[in-house]
């Protein structure tokens, strides 16, 4: 039983550390907060439903899906945040939560405001057995899917030059600039990457509620924007960290809570959150950056 | 309202000139809101009279966000959860006991059967919001920037969870219902007047002024005295208590709501109401939510479908939402700052008027209990591997010019901002003659250390008056002795003739020179300059050093230099110290200085050091 609930809580936090570290790459890039990566997550899971309704097979249409959420979030980068470039930080804040409500506005329109369902295929909603152990399928791809994207992405920021140079921009853009880096180049990789990751975070978070509905992305994406801040806004690991973190005190509390007190879970786990900001306001591990006189 | 107007026109002479452009500006915006109320009042239907009502309120709402988003520079998503706490609670302390005792059947019995009037109701409601405030407040003491923004939106997702939570009180997500609908047109109006008043006064405050210099520079605003914390506290419960009274009214408005009303979308519209107008002024949100309730007025007719101009239009949920949306990101892309900029009407102040001639600040005098030497012992400042300042004693007299030279990377600037509380030394102790906390700037520059910045951190969308002010301020008793202080210092510096215009538009040296005035405002004992001449050509290198000579003798003050113009050193300074790779390699006058071997040595290389001493003993 305490297994259960420690991989139900793993599983939930590599969803959330995915969100954040989406929200994080293109933060620690060109400072913005993008309230629209929700948007993302709806967009992948109506994809899906999209290429499911069309027969294509399963494996074929969750590949369509994150690579639709991966180029939605560069076209995104290009429609709405590009023409911005050198705005201040509010304004792309701002702009990116116009977005939002705009694709929001879209996605009940042009498809339902209701929730679809999605045929998630039967062998993942099954379980397995290790010993005395019962593992949800579900969860434990979850687990493996969040952990494979997390060294994969370490991988790319470490040993490639796209990825080293975008480390270079998270502490001092201007610099990697003047080293002959195009910055449209790593500005379009941070977004693509953030699309990648919010893409399989829509993947398993469908896979564990088998539909999805205009407003899909917008709780999940709340809780990685409070992860990410918690784990010191702009820092990768950071986001990582405050993702599995948030998971985990979540899922934790929802198993111990007594009934009476169970609703007010989320006031609980952001109050927390925010002493833990009193006590660190830099977050976790907080992000490098450069300072100038 | 009409107290506030006599006291204007008779006390007119000690108001301070900008309290009395406030005073005018709200006045205007409080009359045009009265005619367009009058005028629908007699001439439009019950309908019309309605959507004035709900624009009164959302006006009451987005001007207590402008309070704290628009001086601050930090957007709130947590606005809307004042609404929603000043509805609910509005609601229950206005409810009929009988209706309440069937439609909240659990109520704890204190909240239970008030039955109280609307405005009883407000009181209790302002002062609920006013301690609310102050709690939630507390996070915004360390947070800052985008942080700060998710913080609200934190707060935003807590009271909507308790809102929900909370069903003996609440009656949880289903709707609230039963509260009276009495709110009328004008009292809407009033309330929105007091909030007119509010805002527009508040940006002219020592708190206003502190969160506009801090959004503006935060460490620029350190630097002349400015506790940004307590300023942004002040208007963040403002704000908190402007967006309770709009709830208040909200709940008599509506009647029935639930938790869901004041949530995501409630927010999105009250931020989009602030942008499309412009957020950082109190015109900018009244025309802004002029312009969005008209707007959503017309679009609204759309959403429910039906045929138009012959065409079968299908239902379109969220079209406002969509509409609002669209209406943000054109005003974002095309006018940054909003329909209406970032300029209040200022119908006192006319560019280019003719202001009473001022006498220049000449004999200021510190006025300073704490009196002696600037003294560093052992400071050290180690960041990572490098070691930028290396075990330095120094001490300076008040009264004297010292100028600190020394190579590229030498750390000089490091020194002095360790001398100026900016930074943290690793070790020793920097002592500024009063018992002050150690690395916190503002205290250092309210302790008589005022000081530059090598590269200009002026107040770029605040008036070249203001920026001045905000640090007179500090040491004034009044805002109107600060701005007679204020014009006072610009006089001297040569800049009393762009006090009204924003300190942005100010050429390079002229903002230089703002930068040494707003320094010179806070009386210090202590000036420190961070190479004050930079970029500066020859002819404003030798205006700067005759003020920065005379400003020394006038009010003989202490000044410390760091400057790469030898030329302005030696002509300037009375004593140099030179710093290479952390450590003080000489200290003196400037012609021993000038012909020490180390200091040649270090601007020259060794070898040329040593040949030029070969030479001498030759």
């Amino acid at each position: 039983m305490i297994a259960q609930q420690i991989i139900n809580a793993v599983s939930l936090g590599g969803v959330y550390a995915l969100l954040a570290l989406g929200l994080a790459i293109v933060f620690s890039i060109v400072g913005l907060i993008n309230f629209a990566h929700g948007e993302l997550m709806t967009l992948t899971g109506y994809v899906l439903l999209a290429a499911l309704i069309a027969g294509v097979p399963f494996p074929a249409a969750v590949l369509l899906a994150v690579i639709c959420a991966a180029v939605g979030a560069v076209a995104m980068e290009r429609l709405a945040f590009r023409p911005m470039r050198g705005a201040s930080v509010t304004s792309l804040l701002l702009t990116s939560f116009a977005v939002s409500g705009l694709l929001k506005v879209i996605f009940q329109n042009g498809v339902s405001a209701r929730p679809q369902a999605v045929a998630i295929p039967n062998w993942m909603t099954g379980a397995f057995s290790i010993g005395d152990f019962t593992i949800g399928v579900g969860p434990a791809i979850s687990i493996v899917v969040s952990i494979v994207a997390l060294i994969a992405l370490e991988f790319f920021l470490k040993r490639t030059v796209t990825g080293t140079a975008m480390r270079a921009a998270a502490e001092d853009f201007d610099v990697v600039r003047l080293m002959g880096i195009p910055a449209n180049r790593i500005i379009a990789t941070a977004f693509l990457l953030s699309g990648l990751l919010a893409g399989l975070a829509a993947m398993l978070w469908v896979a564990s509620r088998a539909s999805v509905d205009p407003l899909m992305g917008f709780t999940p994406v709340l809780k990685a924007f409070i992860a990410a801040v918690v784990g010191g806004l702009g820092s990768l690991p950071g986001a990582v960290a405050g993702g599995f973190l948030l998971g985990v005190i979540e899922v934790l509390l929802q198993a111990t809570l007594p009934a009476a007190i169970a609703p007010y879970r989320d006031a609980i786990v952001l109050s927390g959150v925010i002493a833990v900001l009193l006590i660190r306001p830099q977050g976790l591990i907080p992000a490098v950056r450069v300072q100038r006189s | 309202m009409a107290v506030m107007t006599m006291e204007q026109s008779t006390s007119r002479s000690i108001l301070p000139a900008a309290f009395r452009t406030a005073g005018v500006d709200a006045l205007a915006m409080i009359v045009a809101m009265v005619l367009a109320a009058l005028a629908i009042y007699l001439f439009g239907n019950a309908a019309m009279q309605r959507v004035v009502t709900y624009a009164a309120i959302m006006l009451t709402a987005v001007l207590g966000l402008q309070i704290f988003s628009g001086n601050t520079g930090i957007v709130s998503f947590g606005h809307a959860a004042f609404v929603g706490l000043g509805a609910y609670a509005t609601g229950i302390l206005t409810m009929p006991a009988a209706l309440q005792r069937t439609a909240l059947r659990d109520l704890p019995q204190f909240l239970a059967g008030h039955e109280m009037s609307f405005f009883t109701a407000l009181v209790v409601v302002l002062v609920l919001a006013m301690l609310v405030g102050l709690v939630t407040g507390i996070p915004l003491f360390r947070l800052s920037g985008s942080s700060a923004s998710i913080a609200t939106l934190a707060l935003l997702i807590i009271v909507y969870t308790l809102l929900v939570a909370g069903r003996e009180i609440t009656r949880g997500s289903q709707p609230f219902y039963g509260v009276p609908r009495e709110i009328g047109l004008w009292t809407a109006v009033g309330v929105a007047a007091m909030a007119i008043i509010l805002a527009r006064l508040f940006r002219e405050t020592s708190f206003g002024l502190a969160t506009r210099a801090a959004a503006d520079d935060e460490r620029g605003a350190a630097a002349v005295g400015v506790d940004h914390r307590v300023a942004r506290l002040a208007a963040w419960v403002l704000g908190a208590v402007a967006a309770a009274a709009a709830g208040a009214m909200m709940a008599q408005f509506l009647g029935a709501f639930s938790p869901k009303d004041f949530y995501f979308d409630f927010g999105f519209t009250m931020l989009a109401m602030l942008i499309v107008g412009g957020m950082t002024s109190s015109l900018g949100a009244f025309a802004g939510v002029v312009v969005t309730v008209l707007v959503v007025e017309v679009v609204r007719r759309f959403e429910g479908g039906g045929v138009i101009f012959g065409l079968q239009m299908p239902v379109l949920f969220g079209l406002t939402q969509g509409v609002l949306a669209v209406a943000m990101i054109l005003v974002i892309w095309r006018r940054p700052a909003g329909l209406f900029g970032d300029r209040e009407l200022n119908l006192l102040r006319r560019p280019n008027a003719k202001m009473d001639p001022v006498k220049p600040a000449t004999d200021v005098a510190p006025t300073r209990a704490a009196a002696g030497p600037i003294s560093v012992d052992h400071l050290s400042r180690r960041y990572a591997g490098v070691v930028a300042v290396d075990d330095v004693t120094l001490s300076f007299e008040p009264d004297s010019i010292t100028g600190i030279i020394g190579p590229n990377g030498a750390g000089k600037t490091t020194l002095l901002n360790m001398i100026a509380g900016d930074v943290m030394p690793s070790s020793g102790i920097v002592r500024i003659g009063a018992p002050v906390r150690q690395a916190s700037a503002f205290r250092f520059a309210r302790a008589g250390i005022a000081r530059t910045f090598q590269n200009i951190r002026v107040f770029p969308r605040m008036t070249v008056l203001e920026n001045v002010v905000v640090a007179a301020r500090v040491v004034e008793p009044g805002l109107a002795a600060a701005e007679a202080a204020a014009r006072r210092e610009l006089a001297r510096m040569g800049l009393e003739r762009f006090a009204d215009r924003p300190a942005a538009s100010l050429a390079y040296g002229q903002r230089r020179r703002l930068e040494v005035a707003r320094a010179l405002a806070l009386k210090p004992r202590f000036l420190l300059l961070d190479e004050p001449a930079a970029g500066m050509n020859a002819v404003e290198t030798a205006e700067l050093v005759s003020i920065l000579a005379a400003v020394r003798s006038e009010r003989r003050i202490g000044v410390i230099l760091i400057e790469h113009d030898m030329r302005l050193v030696m002509n300037l300074c009375e004593r140099i110290v030179v710093v290479d790779r952390g450590r003080v390699i000489a200290d003196g006058a400037p012609a021993e200085v000038q012909n020490n071997p180390a200091v040649v040595a270090a601007y020259l290389g060794s070898r040329t050091a040593r040949a030029r001493q070969g030479n001498d003993v030759q």
